[in-house]
């Protein structure tokens, strides 16, 4: 395999859930070694639980947890790949000696803590940068690492709030709406592989290791710099608007054959409304004076709508979408998890990684980077690390500790692996 | 003016792209210190026509969108369907670092100004493709704006309320997705160019980017054997607005305490999350008296202080007077001829006390002189002559 982009960049992974998880991952699929830092009585929540009730194993392969259900639960998997596992107790005095020996031998790290939790265990950048001075340090905070709300906890769900992003997304009732995808989760985890690009060239240019403050409810509201500026140049406050759009119509969501099939046009000028009367044999009722120009389309877009899901209820919402498309109107069908995964275009371009890895057992299709480098491949395929998995060659073999040792510690906690956690929520 | 010290101070990228995920891409290569110079169609970029506009007045220097996407950028126009404009975008290719495009797949070739043509010319350039679906694959020629892009990226489906339609997010999120990934992309490319002295293509599709941020649905299904549909409202009514409580298992009893309801602690409705969840509608009529009596940004704080994970559905004014924002110095001033000093939303991240760097968007062709005479060294008069016959 030839050369991956970020190969000899080691970074220390203190992340868990979906947004940290998210940009190692990306950072590991272009070849950086990402170690994974967990305790076995505070590892990533997305481990689950140590007996998984019944009302609970939805998400394990063939809904089965198995014998080590913490190594098979399909967020693990899939947001943990390309990493390295291991356990380390860091509140420990021995812990926190041996992650300050680690931290001296990585050129990153990174961490999603409350900033108070991290001023506790004695892990914030000031303690760092002592023991590694060349350390790129991003903290993927919630709001920040300074204001009054740098401690305050938050979810992707709740980013969108505080991001703003909920006070434009909804029906025309004007009721916000959150997007059940947690959106902003993802966005900042794929941004952060820039940011911590960018501290990494810092570095580069100046020999230094540096601090990266990111604040993932900021990253949410430069989403929405249009909206910011309706407002500071207009005094505009923009309210949820549907699936409508400022200027163009039709545009909207419409019904297809199918149990919740759907389908989204959008038409945005004079072409390609004529390529949806092509696309359509040319219906009586698309000629009517009121829809020839954008205006009148756009004042008469109820109209407009009602007979466009006359005709998408006859649809397969893929077979639509080519319709569409073939005459050079903007539409997409409304695609479902399985529909997604299982997509022709994505498949074309070999899109979804779909190694099988043995704690799973069988093929599924985990997200790949959203972008593609001629001289710099994706993968290849490095399941999610079991708990503590990668110990011995971390500990061994990049610290240099003995046999006997690694053992003593194991035996005193610091490494346990032995999972030791409360009943997931 | 860049600060040739900074993270890219040392790099020019060339910026042929328009809309929202390019520029957005090029603003936070510029945010970092590259120089970058946009290469505009005669018309200009197509963002120049979308609103919000300056007093809701249609013009190129007045779109609220542009302004946003193009700060700290120089713009020179040209037309590449001219020879005389492919001879020139050569020649500045040449010296560039970067070049990012985002017309459709096939167009630059066509110009004679593909990856392959310009890389002998320049083999340290990195070259970035923003499409909507890639540069190959049987979608590479559809059209993509924000709503076909958040339907096919699997996000669509998932959003609004069970017994409705789906719902698009706000604004460009899709859009603006891509542009993050693109940034992030560029960046690792860097970080190889670095390395190795190379450059390289890079092929970024809006679709993929978008397919990456969902992480719930493909998953739940494959595993679930079921796809997550729409689901009810998480958020409930205050005095002022909407908050998103997020009671976590642990601070079930003390919000029970604070609103003074200790009767709900054992309530079997209210068990865990997962009942709560289904019981939202019986948990919402429980909690909306106290909420009455709040506004959402005293819920949000009281939560927060219990260690709740809540959050308050801010709107944009909301924003503007948040003291966490205040305190950050988030939004920042930007001046500019057509609109005068208007806050913009600031730096996403901030990389040690590197500047984040925000002047103004450029007007359309503001640079032609200064890169075309000052950089190429065309004598004013070629410029006179290039103006006359539609190149620039």
């Amino acid at each position: 395999m030839p050369r991956q982009a970020l190969e000899g960049i080691r970074i220390l992974d203190l992340t868990q859930v979906a947004v940290g998880p998210y940009s190692t991952l990306m950072l590991g699929l272009m070849g950086a070694q990402v170690i994974k830092v967990e305790s076995n009585r505070r590892p990533d929540t997305s481990r689950g639980a140590v007996k998984p009730r019944a009302n609970q194993v939805a998400l394990y392969p063939g809904q089965d947890p198995g014998e080590r259900p913490w190594n098979r639960s399909a967020h693990l998997v899939h947001r943990n790949r390309y990493k390295l596992g291991i356990t380390l107790d860091a509140t420990s005095p021995e812990g926190k000696a041996l992650f300050m020996r680690l931290a001296a031998q990585c050129d990153a790290l990174m961490e999603n803590y409350r900033a108070s939790v991290i001023d506790r265990w004695g892990l914030s950048y000031a303690v760092l940068s002592e023991v590694n001075p060349q350390l790129v340090y991003l903290k993927l905070s919630s709001q920040g690492n300074t204001g009054p709300e740098r401690d305050y906890g938050s979810l992707g769900s709740t980013m969108e709030c505080t991001g703003g992003l909920a006070s434009i997304t909804g029906y025309r009732d004007g009721v916000p709406l959150m997007t059940n995808e947690t959106y902003p989760d993802p966005v900042a985890g794929v941004l952060a592989v820039g940011a911590l690009l960018a501290g990494l060239r810092y570095r580069r240019r100046t020999g230094r290791g540096v601090f990266i403050d990111f604040s993932q409810r900021e990253v949410t509201t430069c989403l929405l710099g249009d909206a910011v500026l309706d407002y500071t140049m207009n005094g505009r406050i923009q309210a949820p608007t549907g699936n409508r759009h400022p200027t163009y119509a039709p545009h909207g969501v419409y019904p297809c054959q199918g149990e919740d099939c759907w389908i989204a046009i959008a038409v945005r000028n004079d072409q390609e409304w004529q390529g949806l009367q092509r696309a359509l044999g040319g219906p009586a009722w698309a000629s009517d004076p009121m829809f020839a120009d954008a205006s009148g389309r756009w004042h008469h877009q109820e109209a407009l709508d009602a007979h466009l899901s006359a005709w998408s209820r006859g649809q397969e919402h893929y077979q639509a979408m080519h319709l569409l498309q073939a005459h050079g109107v903007p539409a997409g069908a409304a695609l479902k998890g399985r529909e997604v995964a299982q997509d022709p275009h994505l498949e074309a371009r070999d899109w979804w990684d779909r190694t099988v890895y043995p704690e799973v057992g069988r093929a599924y299709s985990y997200i790949s980077t959203p972008w593609m480098l001629s001289k710099s491949p994706r993968g290849p395929g490095v399941p999610a690390p079991g708990l503590g998995e990668h110990n011995g060659f971390v500990y061994s073999e990049l610290l240099g500790v003995s046999e006997e040792e690694l053992q003593r510690l194991e035996e005193r906690g610091v490494i346990a692996t032995e999972p030791l956690w409360e009943p997931a929520m | 003016m860049p600060q040739s010290n900074s993270i890219l101070g040392d790099l020019t990228v060339l910026d042929l792209t328009q809309g929202v995920p390019g520029p957005y891409c090029t603003k936070l290569l510029a945010a970092l210190g590259a120089r970058v110079v946009k290469v505009e169609p005669l018309k200009g970029d197509v963002a120049r026509t979308m609103g919000p506009f300056f007093h809701d007045e249609p013009h190129p220097e007045k779109s609220g969108l542009f302004l946003y996407l193009n700060t700290s950028k120089e713009s020179i126009t040209l037309n590449l369907e001219t020879a005389t404009g492919q001879g020139l975008l050569k020649r500045l290719a040449a010296k560039a670092d970067l070049l990012v495009e985002s017309y459709p797949p096939g167009a630059m070739e066509g110009w004679g100004l593909g990856y392959r043509r310009l890389a002998p010319l320049n083999p340290r350039l990195i070259y970035a493709a923003i499409t909507n679906f890639g540069q190959s694959g049987p979608y590479k020629d559809y059209k993509s704006p924000e709503i076909v892009a958040e339907a096919l990226g699997a996000l669509l489906y998932t959003i609004g309320l069970p017994e409705r339609e789906p719902l698009k997010i706000g604004g460009n999120a899709a859009l603006m997705t891509g542009g993050i990934a693109a940034f992030s992309a560029v960046m690792v490319a860097l970080h190889q160019r670095d390395d190795t002295g190379e450059g390289q293509f890079i092929d970024c599709s809006l679709m993929e980017a978008t397919v990456a941020s969902q992480i719930h649905s493909s998953i739940h299904a494959q595993f679930g054997d079921h796809d997550p549909g729409r689901r009810a409202s998480q958020l409930s009514k205050t005095r002022d607005g909407w908050v998103n409580v997020g009671i976590q298992q642990a601070t079930w009893r003390p919000f029970c305490e604070m609103i003074g309801r200790p009767d709900l602690i054992a309530d079997p409705r209210f068990a865990d999350q997962v009942a709560r969840r289904d019981n939202a509608a019986a948990f919402n009529e429980v909690i909306e008296g106290w909420l009455a009596t709040q506004s959402k940004e005293e819920v949000y704080h009281k939560l927060q202080a219990i260690r709740s994970i809540a959050g308050y559905v801010a709107t944009v004014p909301d924003l503007l007077q948040s003291e966490q924002y205040r305190q950050r110095s988030f939004f920042r001033p930007v001046d500019h001829p057509f609109t005068g000093a208007v806050l913009y939303p600031g730096p996403p991240f901030q990389v040690g006390d590197q500047p984040w760097r925000q002047e103004r968007a450029p007007l359309l062709g503001e640079h032609n002189e200064a890169v075309y005479c000052g950089e190429l060294g065309l004598p004013r008069a070629e410029l006179a002559l290039l103006r006359t016959q539609g190149a620039i």
